[in-house]
């Protein structure tokens, strides 16, 4: 047995090394890039939600599609554990929605969505939207690790959950573009410290944008819709170039 | 996260590598885990020396797992560095990636960046 680092091995003549220098995780990343190809081809910006379950995803999508659904084509795909229920509220608004059921997974993968991108191309005459929500199962850990070929990510945490989140899921954080704190109507309920949570999650992550705002009372919502905007003038930069 | 299926995932190239070169068994492996991948390092160990039995290929294959060092980038002064990692009892993942009092060594500012360190890389196979 090596005395340095307690192996098995013996010296033989007739093994190999051989380099690999492949990522584990190339299956889902291979696969993620293909959809990030196909949501351009789409003609969309694609956004993915992630939070714990309850913080307010559908919520907010609901008010983003009252708010500007009618000059913005949006298309939404819903992620859960079992039930059609997030994807009949989108329905309900009048807007495209897919619903994946994972049937056990805690997380959306990029083979998933994939499928889901076919579904929602088939909803829309043209195959085309302006925006794709994708919205992820309800949990702060797992879709961290899985890109899924969107553009932007966001991670939503409302007030009741504490501003003590940031600091306890950091690779969430760290894999996220924007962080939004939910339910802010809610602040003289709870011991929310915004500025606490909004510290700690740049700590971690100095480049995060961050919106606070409350989507039944819409406080800061502009916040939200300018940010949509901005992505969308993204968009038209990309297909100029071809 | 999901240690016991990328541990799957690496049995499964680990197979399509041998067929490819034709070896008849694993000797060893080193697999290098980012510091900010969330994986476990115990728990990926623990599944892949679980999975490792189910075939003579695998059987005695040797697990070596590196951790690179964690790498920052200053937003204020754009040096790059690399800060060792905090010692604590009862942490059984990677070194922590979240907050600390970590500051640039060159000009102090608490604005790091994370670069990379989120990759799960098969680096390398001795196989015979």
């Amino acid at each position: 047995m090596c005395d340095v680092c307690g192996c098995q091995l013996t010296e033989s003549a007739d093994s190999k090394i051989v380099e690999v220098n492949k990522s584990l995780l190339e299956a889902n990343q291979t696969e993620a890039e293909s959809n990030r190809k196909h949501i351009d081809r789409m003609g969309a910006v694609a956004i993915n939600l992630i939070s714990s379950p309850g913080s307010g995803k559908t919520t907010l999508l609901e008010r983003t599609i009252d708010e500007i659904g009618n000059s913005v084509k949006i298309g939404v795909i819903e992620g859960d554990i079992e039930t059609e229920r997030d994807a009949d509220r989108i329905r309900a608004k009048g807007v495209a929605a897919v619903q994946l059921t994972t049937g056990g997974a805690c997380h959306l993968d990029a083979p998933m969505v994939h499928k889901g991108l076919h579904a929602l191309e088939h909803q829309s005459e043209d195959g085309r939207y302006d925006i794709i929500f994708i919205e992820n199962v309800g949990n702060l850990v797992c879709p961290a690790t899985f890109y899924l070929g969107e553009h932007k990510r966001a991670v939503l945490v409302s007030v009741p959950e504490g501003s003590d989140k940031p600091a306890k899921y950091p690779t969430t954080f760290r894999g996220t573009d924007l962080f939004m704190i939910t339910k802010c109507d809610l602040f003289q309920y709870f011991d929310f410290s915004e500025k606490e949570a909004i510290e700690e999650a740049l700590r971690i992550n100095p480049k995060l944008e961050t919106i606070s705002l409350s989507s039944t009372t819409g406080i800061n919502f502009d916040d939200w819709i300018e940010f949509l905007h901005k992505l969308l003038q993204t968009r038209s930069v990309i297909s100029g170039q071809g | 996260m999901h240690e016991l299926s990328l541990a799957q995932g690496l049995i499964e190239q680990l197979l399509a590598l041998a067929a490819e070169h034709k070896a008849e068994r694993i000797l060893q492996l080193t697999v290098s885990i980012g510091p900010f991948s969330g994986i476990v390092a115990d728990s990926f160990t623990f599944g892949f020396d679980a999975l490792k039995q189910e075939r003579p290929l695998t059987k005695e294959a040797v697990l070596i797992i590196e951790i690179p060092p964690s790498s920052f980038t200053c937003l204020d002064c754009n040096r790059s560095c690399e800060l060792e990692q905090e010692e604590q009892e009862l942490h059984f993942g990677l070194p922590h990636a979240g907050l600390s009092t970590r500051s640039c060594p060159a000009c102090g500012s608490p604005r790091l960046f994370a670069k990379g360190g989120d990759e799960l890389i098969l680096k390398q196979i001795e196989m015979e």
